[in-house]
């Protein structure tokens, strides 16, 4: 997936299963620092349709911590900020077997 | 000298005195007896443990050596054990020997094991692996739920069905399995899916939980059973080529027990949509990726299990994790550090909603929950036709056939002639690439669209009449997609 460090200015962003079939891509770089509740909306612009099929449902982490979305929303100003070369996962859940 | 009937007395109670004090020697041999063999098991033991184990371990299971040393005293001619000095039959050393040895598990861990309840809910491409493990490690009483029946499908990955048992239903199938590689466990068949009515007396009977199901429904519902009956869950899933596993509900506190372990919802408070929601047979699984879910359920399994009973007020509750495995990328594994319970969870939080009276009566309806799924039906009757319809179509270029199936399925099998343009999952971008293609911009000509159910096709032929693409020829999909072809028209067509 990614072995590779991202650019300068820029943090790493990993699709697993239905996140990672939606994109069609197993990670991108984006530019930061980012607020995290910024995140979706970026998505949303790149992958349209991501934010209701996909990231509703998903788990998301930050340099492998999860990181509750509506919580961060909800600190607004104060929210956490994905720093540059930092790793965020977005883990939507599998439920086969 | 004495009268005689005074000697007579005194001959009396001499024997008497003899025969009590014979009773009494005997019951102290008997007693010496255990207590020399209590002292070599204790002594052995120690030897073995000198290697640094923990005094209490020795303890515990000396308790459980010589259950009858406590009440022997004073009872006369105490039997022997039933399993005579040692607490496993000889078989079961040979049997257990390998792992028993490993200090994490020792004589303790495996009294603990064959003691232990384990229910395995799903006997499929996790359960299957996972009740193989567990079975051969031991564990006392397994149970396995499952309503279906073995089907060829199934085979490349569930290790536990074979090719001569196709229709057999699949706890009966494993079970078969299972006591062919152990049959000193006690088998339980639950052979019907869970159902929130029937989960918590089912869970009540068992001291841990495997969640080997397939469907968000069914992750929901052991989920909250577990957490209404205290139960931890090992809990896993996979698909395509990754998988994902959670140790959940551990410690299993009560609701509102700010210690206790984070349940699924903790972790996904909300379900999938629906649609997007992939089984095996859509979306499909290589066979090690669930196996390797499946046998790690098992190990987690036996460290619950076999990890030393202490005080859980003293101990700091283990850090709840999710492991997610990527067979295609690097690195595979990645271990995410999960929260705590969620303070507003609807299950194992102080606000909880979930209670066993909605379960049982049937009020909490996880498939609403889930958002239950019906056939696409989006389009009206004129855009739509039959695959024997279709067949009929003249092959003179005067209409196109567009295959949305991806480019993998599309190079298993394919119509000669056909435009293959994936489905996107997005009606936009998908309608952007087949713009681009000159078959179906082209006027005047008909579009027909097939997949290989019969859905993909309708949102993609949608997506054209939305965006008057392929307007004037019209466009239609082929009801039931490539498995109508093979049933109505062509019967040599893959099935897969």
């Amino acid at each position: 997936m990614c072995a590779q460090k991202p650019p300068a200015g820029h943090f790493t962003i990993l699709y697993f299963a239905s996140a990672s079939s939606y994109t069609r891509k197993q990670h991108d770089f984006f530019s930061g620092p980012l607020p995290i509740s910024k995140l979706p909306d970026l998505l949303e612009e790149r992958y349209s349709g991501i934010k209701e099929k996909v990231l509703g449902s998903c788990a998301l982490t930050v340099n492998l911590d999860y990181v509750d979305m509506e919580e961060e929303a909800a600190k607004a100003e104060q929210c956490l900020v994905v720093q540059e070369g930092d790793e965020v996962a977005i883990i939507p859940p599998v439920s086969s077997g | 000298m004495q009268p005689l009937h005074l000697l007579d007395s005194q001959v009396r109670s001499l024997r008497q005195q003899v025969q009590s004090t014979e009773t009494q020697l005997r019951n102290l041999k008997i007693q010496l007896q255990q207590a020399e063999q209590q002292c070599e098991a204790a002594r052995q033991l120690e030897e073995a443990w000198a290697g640094g184990f923990p005094h209490e371990w020795i303890n515990e299971t000396l308790a459980a050596l010589s259950p009858e040393a406590h009440q022997a005293v004073g009872q006369e001619s105490q039997p022997q054990s039933t399993h005579g000095r040692w607490p496993l039959e000889s078989e079961e050393y040979k049997r257990y020997g390998r792992q028993m040895i490993l200090p994490e598990v020792g004589l303790h861990g495996q009294l603990r094991l064959k003691k232990a309840r384990v229910l395995i809910v799903g006997a499929g491409g996790l359960g299957c692996p996972a009740a193989a493990y567990l079975a051969g490690a031991g564990v006392g009483t397994l149970g396995l739920v499952d309503g279906d029946t073995v089907e060829i499908s199934n085979l490349h990955r569930q290790v536990a069905h074979g090719t001569d048992r196709v229709g057999m239903s699949k706890v009966d199938s494993a079970v078969e399995y299972l006591t062919s590689l152990n049959p000193r466990v006690n088998y339980q068949r639950h052979p019907y899916h869970l159902t929130p009515q029937t989960a918590i007396s089912l869970f009540e009977q068992y001291d841990l939980v495997l969640d080997c199901t397939d469907h968000p429904t069914s992750r929901y519902l052991i989920s909250d059973t577990c957490v209404l009956t205290s139960k931890p869950l090992v809990s896993a899933s996979a698909l395509k080529t990754e998988g994902q596993l959670i140790v959940l509900n551990n410690p299993p506190l009560p609701p509102g027990s700010s210690n206790g372990g984070p349940c699924y919802r903790c972790v996904f408070p909300r379900p999938p949509p629906a649609d997007s929601v992939l089984s095996c047979g859509e979306g499909g699984i290589l066979g090690p990726v669930v196996g390797l879910m499946g046998v790690l359920q098992a190990l987690e399994a036996i460290k619950l299990l076999t990890a030393q009973p202490s005080p859980s007020s003293t101990l700091e509750p283990p850090k709840p994790t999710l492991l997610i495995f990527s067979a295609y990328s690097t690195p595979p594994f990645r271990s995410v550090r999960l929260r705590t319970r969620r303070a507003d969870c609807a299950a194992c939080s102080s606000v909880a909603s979930i209670t066993s009276q909605s379960l049982t009566s049937g009020s909490l309806d996880y498939v609403a929950f889930c958002g239950g799924t019906s056939p696409l039906d989006l389009l009206p009757p004129h855009a739509r036709v039959s695959a024997a319809e279709f067949a009929r179509q003249p092959r003179d270029g005067t209409n196109t056939l567009i295959d949305v199936r991806d480019e993998t399925q599309y190079s298993m099998c394919a119509l000669r002639g056909s435009v293959n343009v994936p489905w996107t999952g997005d009606a936009e971008s998908w309608a952007q690439a087949a713009a681009l293609r000159e078959e179906i911009s082209a006027a005047g000509k008909a579009c027909y669209v097939v997949c290989r159910m019969g859905n993909d096709s309708q949102l993609a032929a949608r997506a054209l009449m939305e965006r008057g693409l392929g307007a004037d020829g019209g466009v239609r999909h082929i009801e039931g997609g490539f498995r109508a072809w093979r049933e109505e028209v062509d019967p040599g067509w893959p099935e897969y």
